[in-house]
């Protein structure tokens, strides 16, 4: 019988357990005693600290914040911002948990659409605006619940009409204009699909965000007048959910084809395959290292009248935060002062929330896009997302039930019909 | 397992004193898994529990709600087609994953060229994070210009719409899942083969069987504690199984492939309905269980334990 | 229960059945045949296995920072940008030492716990066995996403949140590691320990000279698992951690994507080099796993 040669490995065995127990106690005596306190300030006084957490600074723009929140410091001596930068699609699980902890930041940052779930639940406390005129007015409004300022807005971004001019060119077509409307989007669209060659003439995803918007579009509304009920099986909805559902196919791309697959549209106007695109201002930086590529943007058409979609995202001061005046200090510089307008601009970071059009010539002035003003131009008819506490919800079935509509498993007015007996079956 | 009791009690003016004995080796043995357990694993469940009683959206305070989550989730149809969706996969995926993983095991521990190469190979995919793999299988499986497809029409056979269909969905996540998961049965058989002693088949050679009955008759039965462990973990874990649908069908088309713990995530943290997922957790535990206790109570019949 | 042992099982199944003798000439016949076709299925199988992570090494040194709309093996430019990138972007050094640590200190902990427990398990006998067994096996069966917040309120009861310790205490022990040795013991004869035991020996020197050496494969195996769990822990990281310096590998990979955009040859990137450590573990555990019975001299 073996009983040798392992003398050895249950040794190590041992041994590296204890070294790491050890190791263990030791770095988490360490790290509790660090946490809440910060260095002094130059009077001798201890700095309050404020803690923020966002996500619009995660992917490139984390040094951006750090200019503010310097900017910031150097206003405020007495307070020390500790900044928490998580990506989007994992920031609500942390900061759901940490609302559950009772240890969520002073303040931190939520998107319009789930403003309202927090403001709702009482989570925010109401901030106290001393320049409420330097905001623009309708996104500034956007952060009121109950009529109390619950957050400021930090930044937004709209979708325009992004279109490749070689591809009209050849069609012999007419660039987009501020006057278009569906019918001239449809009509190109068809002109420059050629399914042989893989050129498509336009592309929509079929989506929560783009419906709410087509259907404000096709002169409807998403909720009723007291946001208690949904008001999307009409014919606005049916004509909204029709322009965004029979396209695909015909002249955009359906999900077999690969719709829906990350990058898949955006691969698609790099590679010059697509005639018309609505998407984010956010792709100006993308597109513009894409050589050959000739493109310019406009306002997006409208049916009965215009409305664009606008991403905005808030500011709001956590309820059980201890420095509720710093932490509101902090959000209201954050969010309107000149050194965050400025650097915003500079580096292209989405939009700062200003009132002062006059503030965006710097933006103005860079190309491509050509016709950056079609950016402006677009905030004189928006069209902000319905907000429900249950967003989540409703925006997963609108979308499940676009897409039973595009799939051909449901005709429209059944899918807007589901989608608005399910939607207030959550919402009620 | 139950006669062990007895071997240890031989006389019984001794017995106290070995009982003591004995209680005091199984807390020696057992304690430093037992705590960390309790604090870490058993203490949140029991909050769950509570936490299953409640109205709560992790945000405002919680309201109690007795058994309402329950009623209102055995009640609902939503609930019963997860767990169907739950246990088609299942169903799809265990076959051909123990299966599939015994053969590579049983292949990979014959003497084959590059052998320690392929046993490397075949364990990449387990490594391989599901962010990528769900990617590479959308493509795969993409239903105009996706490689399987294009072999599908080749062959003249019919060419199904995979993740776009509610039919395929959970047919791909399936076939992607035990592709991915072959090589974690492969790695675990291999090392349970590796207690077949060589003798032994060389003795069975000697007496004239063939590879196949050799198989069946030797390798088979050793290899049955390996075997029911990887199917009650298979099965354990089959019953939670997320990742791979939440990355490649995100749970449609049309809710076709929501599995139980996907519904479980999509409540707590994107629904604010928190009381509600821990219900259906609870639920998801009793599953777990019956079908597990099944398999420890049925053990005795096919796995050959010393 | 002594007497089923590896051996006498393995003596006795031959006996149970007998063999044709028709079918043992035809396959010695077709062997060689047989095993060029062999051959030729694991080969292609290996590429089927081998194809996401080349990609991936491929998209990650591909120009451009998009997807391709589908997988190429080929690359025109290639680039190590998005490696820089990631260095750039990230504090590699620090985000891999912390997970390396919490691995490794997870994975010594894990092996210890469940060698120990399993050893109980097998070779000590007590009332209720079988509920404990039950119960351990229990911490199995509700899913993560729901403990995950009972958990965190619990850790800031402790004030343990945002240290090392939280990382690793959930996974100290683990039922899964337990069943795994425990099946592994309960396949040695218990003769062995049978006779140690006359010859005086205690639990102790049992389970430390015998018994353990004898599972060294599923030590091994689990050692690799319990590394790989921990490397690619996401969830509970996640909302434990908040302050840089106890960052983890897939939360610093999960910063690469953007609200709107993701970079993927950077996540690509990410992605191989978070492959690399645990591709390590596997090939210096497979040796054990393989080797882990014969060198014992069980015979």
């Amino acid at each position: 019988m073996a009983l040798r040669m392992s003398k050895p490995f249950t040794v190590k065995l041992l041994a590296l357990s204890t070294l790491s127990v050890l190791a263990l106690s030791a770095c988490s005596q360490g790290s509790a005693t660090k946490q809440e306190t910060a260095a002094p300030s130059e009077g001798g006084d201890p700095k309050t600290v404020v803690r923020y957490m966002n996500f619009s600074a995660n992917g490139g723009n984390e040094e951006t914040l750090g200019a503010i929140e310097a900017a910031f410091e150097a206003a405020n001596s007495d307070i020390d911002v500790q900044i928490e930068t998580l990506p989007y699609d994992d920031y609500f699980t942390k900061l759901q948990t940490a609302v559950a902890g009772k240890t969520v930041s002073d303040a931190f940052e939520l998107n319009y659409e789930n403003f309202v779930t927090y403001a709702a639940s009482g989570a925010l406390a109401e901030i106290p605006v001393s320049n409420a005129a330097a905001y623009s007015p309708r996104v500034f409004e956007a952060f009121q619940h109950d009529g109390k300022q619950l957050g400021l807005p930090v930044s937004f971004s709209n979708v325009v009409l992004f279109y490749n001019k070689d591809l009209f060119d050849k069609a012999g077509l007419d660039y987009p204009t501020a006057d278009w409307t569906w019918q001239d989007e449809q009509k190109a669209a068809e002109a420059i699909t050629d399914k042989a060659a893989g050129v498509w003439g336009d592309y929509q995803p079929i989506s929560f965000h783009e419906f709410y918007k087509a259907l404000e579009q096709a002169g409807g509304s998403f909720l009723n007048e007291d946001g208690t009920a949904a008001t999307i099986a009409t014919p606005e909805g049916e004509a909204a959910a029709k322009w965004l559902v029979e396209k695909s196919g015909t002249s955009m791309p359906t999900e077999a084809d690969g719709a829906g697959t990350p990058d898949f549209d955006t691969n698609l106007f790099k590679e010059g395959k697509l005639g018309m695109w609505h998407s984010g201002i956010w792709m100006f930086g993308g597109l513009a290292e894409v050589e050959d590529l000739n493109w310019d943007i406009a306002v997006e058409p409208g049916d009965a009248q215009k409305a664009s979609a606008l991403f905005a995202n808030g500011a709001a001061v956590s309820a059980t935060s201890q420095n509720v005046e710093a932490a509101a200090k902090w959000v209201e510089f954050l969010t309107s002062s000149k050194e965050m307008v400025d650097l915003r601009l500079e580096k292209a970071w989405e939009l700062p929330p200003v009132a002062d059009d006059a503030l965006f010539a710097p933006y103005l002035e860079q190309t491509p896009p050509a016709n950056r003003q079609a950016v402006i131009d677009s905030l004189d008819a928006i069209a902000m997302p319905p907000v429900v506490v249950q967003q989540q919800e409703m925006q997963d079935i609108v979308g499940e039930e676009l897409s039973n509509a595009a799939a051909g498993r449901k005709d429209v007015a059944t899918a807007l019909k589901d989608a608005q007996e399910r939607i207030n079956n959550v919402i009620k | 397992m139950t006669s062990a009791a007895h071997t240890w009690e031989p006389i019984a003016t001794r017995k106290k004193k070995t009982d003591w004995k004995r209680y005091g080796w199984l807390a020696f043995f057992l304690l430093p898994s037992a705590i960390p357990l309790a604090i870490f694993v058993f203490r949140p469940m029991i909050s769950s529990l509570w936490i299953s009683l409640h109205e709560w959206n992790l945000i405002s305070d919680m309201k109690w709600v007795g058994l309402e989550n329950y009623s209102k989730l055995l009640s609902s149809d939503q609930t019963w087609d997860i767990i169907g969706h739950t246990l088609l996969y299942i169903a799809g995926y265990l076959p051909i994953v123990y299966f599939g993983g015994l053969a590579l095991a049983v292949l990979l521990n014959q003497k084959i060229y590059g052998r320690a190469f392929f046993r490397s190979a075949y364990f990449l995919p387990v490594i391989t994070s599901w962010v990528v793999v769900a990617l590479v299988w959308q493509w795969l499986l993409n239903p105009s210009n996706g490689l399987v497809n294009q072999v599908l029409g080749f062959l003249n056979l019919p060419q199904p719409g995979w993740w776009t269909d509610p039919v395929w969905a959970m047919p791909s996540v399936i076939l992607a899942s035990a592709w991915k998961d072959l090589g974690f049965v492969m790695v675990i058989l291999l090392a349970g083969l590796q207690a077949v002693p060589g003798d032994v088949l060389e003795a069975a050679k000697m007496d004239g069987t063939n590879a196949w009955q050799r198989f069946w008759r030797i390798t088979f039965p050793l290899l049955s504690p390996s075997s029911f462990f990887v199917i009650v973990i298979s099965l354990i874990n089959g019953f939670q199984v997320f990742d791979q649908v939440y990355m490649m069908t995100g749970g449609g088309p049309s809710g076709s492939s929501q599995v139980i713990v996907g519904q479980i995530y999509d409540l707590t943290f994107r629904y604010g309905r928190a009381g509600e997922a821990s219900a259906l957790s609870w639920i998801l535990f009793l599953l777990i269980m019956l079908v597990t206790a099944f398999q420890l109570v049925g053990q005795k019949r096919w796995v050959h334990n010393a | 229960m002594p007497d089923s042992t590896v051996l006498t099982q393995s003596t006795r199944a031959p006996q149970a059945h007998s063999s044709s003798k028709a079918d043992k000439v035809t396959s010695s016949r077709r062997l060689s045949g047989r095993s060029l076709v062999l051959h030729a299925l694991v080969v292609l199988g290996a590429i089927m296995m081998l194809f996401p992570f080349l990609w991936t090494v491929v998209t990650s040194i591909t120009p451009s920072g998009t997807l391709a709309s589908g997988p190429s093996l080929l690359v025109k430019d290639p680039t190590l940008d998005a490696y820089r990138k990631l260095f750039d972007s990230l504090p590699v050094g620090r985000i891999i030492a912390n997970s390396l640590f919490i691995a490794i200190a997870t994975t010594v902990l894990q092996l210890l716990t469940s060698s120990m427990a399993a050893y109980a398990f097998s070779r000590i006998a007590f009332r209720g066995k079988n509920v404990v067994f039950a119960l351990y096996l229990a911490t199995m069966m509700i899913p993560m996403q729901v403990l995950v917040v009972p958990l965190f309120i619990q850790m800031t009861e402790f004030k343990l949140n945002d240290t090392y310790l939280s990382l690793i205490a959930p996974t100290i022990a683990a039922a899964f590691g337990i069943f795994l040795v425990k099946q592994a013991m309960d396949s040695i004869p218990r003769d062995l320990d049978e006779a140690a035991t006359l010859d005086g020996a205690g639990h102790l020197r049992i389970f430390s000279t015998m018994i353990l050496p004898l599972t060294k494969a599923s030590l091994a195996t689990l050692a690799v698992f319990a590394f790989m769990g921990s490397w690619n822990s996401f969830l509970w990281p996640l909302v434990v951690i908040r302050s840089p310096e106890f960052m983890t590998l897939p939360l610093g990979l999960a910063t690469l994507k953007g609200q709107y955009t993701t970079e993927w040859d950077v996540v690509m990137a990410g992605s191989v080099m978070s492959i690399i450590p645990i591709a390590v573990i596997y090939l210096f555990a497979q040796k054990h796993i393989i080797e882990g019975m014969s060198h014992t001299g069980l015979k």
